[in-house]
């Protein structure tokens, strides 16, 4: 509690606070604008906390991750676009509300039980992650090493698009991360004398290219055939307060807590983050729902579970990233550049070492959530007159920012290119129907598994069973092969189901 | 339909083409043992061409796309639905290649000139021809704007970092009028 208290006195420093505020709105802007997403805005936004301190930036970082991951609502109601994939399940009936002029009510339901979503999966944070701290603490190599393989098969089988394609990215990933002096025994691995390439690629220029620069480029691939869109403003006359009666508030609470749990328990999972948690709440919400053949239709329940399960995730994915040092999908893994750029390791001896840092990122997280709650509300107008920005003008100037902050992180031009390089990679990933996501796991966690498996190894003398008949490492291996099994009978079952093409 | 077997064989050779290439420049390390720096490249790469292998071979007994969505959930579908969903690109509309090119030279050209032009300089010339290339068809450009614009936002970026966050940003021939 003092630690908590620690925080909430950071969070409310006036700069400190201030850099929230920012930080939510800009967000919110780029998950309303479709095609800027969450990773992009914390991408664009990591150059401004070199000069910040651990908890000034990452408070800054999660104020980002808060609003952009609700912004997507704005669009996903008013266009019928998703501003992020975790707003893709609010289409379906915020949509079809608008059409109705219900377009207030819809907006107001998705801001009131966003934040809602949020405060749940920080309380769930708060209560989960010091206890896996403690638990984590006793891990070691053989533990490590598991669960990181663990983490990269449930990527790769998870994530949308086929297994081949989805263990293929994690694997490149992995391969990228080998450039550089091997750890355990210093061995230069595939540097080819260039001088740059011995600290191997940074996390931050890898994803910037995958995400920002491929995004760019995508946007290119339209050429002067890219059209903007017209965006109409609901209608907020004899609108009052979030634009939904007490009684409607009150009959959606069950329905927020099930989703709430879904979107803690998928964002605590890696690799399936709200893109996935978004839709299931939303199937869970209509098989349970007295009314299921009003969903697409513009039913509130429609809205609420996705607009609560997408912001659980938030805390979810929160979990394993500050007590494992696990990012669970690529917003988690530029958090985890944000600490790392500022000399901060994560995993169970943070909450030793940085306990007060932690409580003022649990803080961040809670202020932010008000924030997005007061903000996205009453600037709902100016948001959607943003979403009216041509892209034509808005994406180059991205370009140019995600340049900056490339440049930024070791003062040279080596590291634009190399964003450049890996913005080629991540388009021609898109157009192969190769998913980015494992790819970034796999960038960030095999340097994690190959470490841990050396010095396995070393301590138990070259002697391979110790990964089996360590409990937990032999659970997390197990589970390993089971997903990748489940998955390869799915698969075969599939096949056999559907005609012959 | 033949159209995606096609694509699911390009990318599985690709795939393929990929570990290959990384195997091959993982026989260029040094051996210590069996466990050693070259262990997981070498797992790796063989790992990458197993799965080219696979994605070639499923490739050609049929077409991927729809085998593959058909072993997917509904989840899955939606997500990946609306994941291939690109407002940018109208109906119809065939992707305009020469304008990825373009651009690309563009980030290139802005890349290689942001010394010896300074970054105010290269980012100002980038951004006017990317706005220009991007402009919607059907309206004439309107280049003064752009022109406009383009300075605007170069010299403000360039301003806010060098001054508001102290990234010192590449000035070139600008440095000795800068403090």
């Amino acid at each position: 509690m003092d630690l908590f208290l620690i925080g909430l006195s950071n969070v409310f420093a006036p700069h400190v606070f201030l850099l929230i505020t920012l930080g939510v709105v800009v967000g919110i802007i780029f998950g309303a604008i479709p095609g800027l997403t969450a990773v992009m805005a914390i991408a664009l936004c990591l150059p401004m906390t070199y000069g910040l301190g651990p908890a000034e930036g990452m408070a800054l970082l999660v104020a980002l991750f808060v609003g952009a991951t609700s912004g997507g609502l704005i669009s996903a109601i008013l266009l019928k676009i998703p501003g992020t994939p975790s707003s893709i399940a609010t289409t379906f009936d915020g949509g079809p509300m608008m059409e109705k002029g219900e377009g207030a009510k819809a907006l107001g339901i998705g801001i009131v039980f966003s934040f809602i979503g949020t405060v749940l999966s920080i309380g769930a944070l708060m209560f989960i992650a010091p206890s896996l701290a403690r638990v984590a603490l006793s891990f070691g190599p053989h533990e490590y090493f598991a669960i990181a393989i663990f983490s990269l098969t449930l990527i790769a089988t998870l994530s949308t698009g086929s297994m081949v394609k989805g263990i293929f990215s994690g694997v490149v990933g992995f391969a990228v991360s080998t450039v550089g002096i091997a750890p355990v025994d210093a061995t230069r691995r595939f540097t080819f004398d260039v001088v740059e390439l011995n600290a191997g690629f940074s996390i931050l220029t890898v994803l910037v290219g995958m995400f920002a620069i491929a995004e760019v480029i995508k946007v290119a691939e339209a050429g002067r055939a890219g059209h903007n869109m017209t965006v109409t403003a609901p209608v907020m006359k004899g609108i009052r307060g979030f634009g939904f009666s007490m009684k409607e508030f009150v009959g959606q609470l069950p329905n927020a807590f099930r989703s709430s749990f879904i979107g803690i328990g998928i964002g605590i999972l890696p690799g399936i983050g709200a893109g996935t948690s978004n839709i299931l709440a939303y199937i869970v919400a209509r098989n349970r729902s007295k009314t299921p053949e009003q969903f697409g239709k513009g039913s509130i329940e429609g809205v609420v579970a996705p607009e609560t399960a997408n912001n659980a995730g938030i805390g979810g994915a929160m979990i394993p990233l500050l007590t494992l040092g696990i990012p669970g999908d690529a917003v988690t893994a530029i958090l985890l550049g944000g600490l790392m750029i500022h000399g901060i390791q994560p995993g169970p001896m943070l909450f030793i070492t940085q306990g007060p840092l932690v409580y003022t990122i649990f803080a961040a997280l809670l202020v932010s959530a008000f924030l997005m709650l007061i903000i996205e509300f009453y600037g709902l107008r100016v948001f959607v007159k943003l979403l009216a920005i041509p892209r034509h003008i808005l994406l180059p100037v991205i370009l140019v920012l995600c340049a900056v902050g490339a440049f930024g992180l070791s003062n040279r031009v080596f590291d634009v290119w190399t964003v450049l390089g890996f913005g080629v990679v991540g388009y021609a990933f898109v157009k192969g129907g190769i998913p980015t996501a494992p790819f970034i796991i796999g960038f960030i966690l095999g340097p994690m598994a190959e470490t841990n498996f050396r010095r396995a190894l070393q301590l138990s003398q070259g002697d391979f069973t110790g990964f089996m008949t360590n409990p937990i490492s032999g659970a997390f291996l197990g589970l390993a092969l089971l997903s990748i099994g489940w998955q390869i009978w799915s698969g075969v079952r599939s096949a056999r189901a559907s005609p012959r093409l | 339909m033949s159209e995606t077997r096609t694509k699911g064989i390009v990318v599985g050779a690709c795939m393929l083409a990929a570990g290959i290439a990384y195997f091959y420049v993982t026989t260029g390390l040094p051996r210590r043992g069996a466990i050693d720096a070259a262990f997981f490249p070498y797992a790796l790469a063989i790992l990458m061409i197993v799965l080219g292998l696979l994605q070639v071979m499923a490739s050609w007994r049929r077409s991927p796309e729809p085998a593959d969505a058909a072993s997917q959930d509904e989840i899955a579908k939606a997500t990946l639905a609306a994941d291939s969903e690109d407002p940018d690109i109208p109906e119809g509309a065939k992707p305009d290649y020469l304008s990825v090119v373009v651009s690309l030279c563009l980030i290139a050209g802005f890349t290689a000139l942001m010394r010896p032009l300074s970054f105010p300089v290269a980012a100002a010339l980038y951004l006017f021809l990317q706005f220009s290339i991007l402009s919607p068809a059907g309206k004439p450009v309107p280049h003064v704007l752009h022109a406009v614009l383009a300075v605007l936002i170069a010299t403000f970026v360039f301003l806010l970092f060098r001054y508001g966050f102290g990234l010192m940003l590449p000035a070139g021939p600008l440095t000795p009028y800068l403090r």
